[in-house]
């Protein structure tokens, strides 16, 4: 099943669970409307990571333009002010992601929490392998840099 | 040796070759310093994955649910992207049955699935549309030269695709007439196109000339596919007797 990963990738870009879901639904309903136009060859769930991808960009732009920015200072706040556990170690985790620049978050998610090969990536995200591997390394550092030594 | 950084990550992604795994391995195993380089990479893929991975377990909304079945709710908020919406979204089951399997699985899907107009000739498999059952039968044995009457599944014209693939139109005469295009690979007939067919069932009986009876989508697929002409009688019953191999 292909959709619990579709929202744990949105997740991991909007860190809100509702404005996540409403990321994967609407990567759905466009993948609905162009499921004649994909190309055979490529996999299904490149496909769809890639619709998820684009909607979130879309989602960013909108908000630029209602002048609505996330404001992580008050994300900052957060981090280690909630109980021990779990629950706690996501809001660290999702505020850290919060913070990357989209293209090295959108990296991060791709190869780290979803597993994908960098060649899997790359096509999503549509640059050249050498692009993601360099945002994918400066994400790395900043995480670690924020989150602490693990 | 020197090890960069970047090897390290690519080591810890999975994504270096066996040698130079095998090199990296062998030099972590005496440098200690190595190791917890190393270390520092393999540590964060885990707390991200420990973080995120709880979403897997999460029971799927509802919502997410009926769009993939392609019954959408409502969006809640007003604070997301209002999504430009097409009047209807345009989209034929046997496009879209396949993905929904992927997206949501078989049983979650449920009584879509039982609507499929094909019946049990179509199935879903890894994302693509596949002939079952007497189609799969008929795409494989039958020449549309000696179709044996009242069938239920009547060829029309086989030709190659640009790609070397052997493809066959055919009507499937049901309750429902349907008509559609397969083309062979892998040892399987890939639905690329199903569609409803004006023709009467009854009329599809008779023998017709290639492709007269073809609804308008399944022609135009058979015109951006073909690669020459279609194949003759004879170069049909050889595709036959070769399997249908390119």
């Amino acid at each position: 099943m292909l959709l619990p990963r579709l929202r744990r990738f949105a997740r991991a870009l909007a860190r809100d669970a509702h404005d996540a879901d409403d990321l994967v639904q609407i990567a759905v309903e466009r993948a609905l409307t162009r499921a004649a136009q994909r190309r055979p060859d490529a996999p299904l769930s490149s496909w769809m990571f890639g619709i998820v991808r684009n909607a979130w960009l879309d989602e960013l732009r909108a908000r630029g333009r209602r002048a609505r920015v996330f404001a992580p200072e008050e994300a900052g706040e957060r981090i280690g002010d909630t109980s021990q556990g779990a629950h706690a170690d996501l809001l660290a985790v999702q505020d850290a992601l919060a913070r990357l620049p989209e293209e090295q978050r959108a990296a991060v998610a791709l190869v780290l929490i979803e597993g994908l090969s960098y060649k899997e990536a790359a096509y999503i995200m549509e640059v050249p392998i050498g692009t993601l591997t360099s945002r994918l390394a400066r994400g790395r550092e900043t995480l670690q840099e924020m989150l602490g030594e693990t | 040796m020197n090890f960069s950084d970047e090897t390290l990550m690519a080591y810890a992604d999975g994504e270096l070759d066996a040698a130079s795994r095998a090199a990296l391995e062998a030099a972590m195993a005496t440098d200690p310093q190595l190791a917890q380089r190393f270390a520092r990479h393999r540590a964060l893929r885990a707390r991200l994955r420990a973080a995120l991975d709880p979403v897997l377990d999460e029971p799927l909304p509802e919502r997410l649910l009926a769009s993939v079945r392609g019954t959408p709710e409502p969006r809640r908020a007003d604070n997301v992207v209002p999504l430009k919406r097409k009047a209807a979204p345009r989209w034929s089951w046997p496009q879209w049955g396949a993905i929904a399997a992927s997206l949501i699985g078989g049983a979650l899907l449920g009584p879509l699935l039982l609507r499929t107009p094909a019946g049990g000739a179509v199935v879903t498999r890894d994302g693509q549309v596949l002939a079952s059952g007497a189609l799969a039968l008929a795409l494989s044995e039958q020449l549309a030269s000696d179709q044996p009457p009242g069938a239920a599944v009547q060829i029309g014209v086989s030709f190659r695709a640009r790609n070397g693939d052997y493809c066959r139109t055919f009507v499937l005469r049901q309750k429902s007439a349907l008509a559609g295009l397969a083309c062979r690979g892998h040892e399987v007939w890939r639905l690329e196109v199903l569609a409803q067919n004006p023709v009467q069932p009854a009329a599809a009986a008779a023998y017709r000339p290639a492709g007269s009876a073809l609804p308008a989508s399944v022609a135009g697929r058979l015109d951006e596919l073909i690669a020459g002409e279609p194949l003759d009688a004879g170069a049909e019953a050889a595709a036959r007797a070769g399997g249908w191999k390119r």
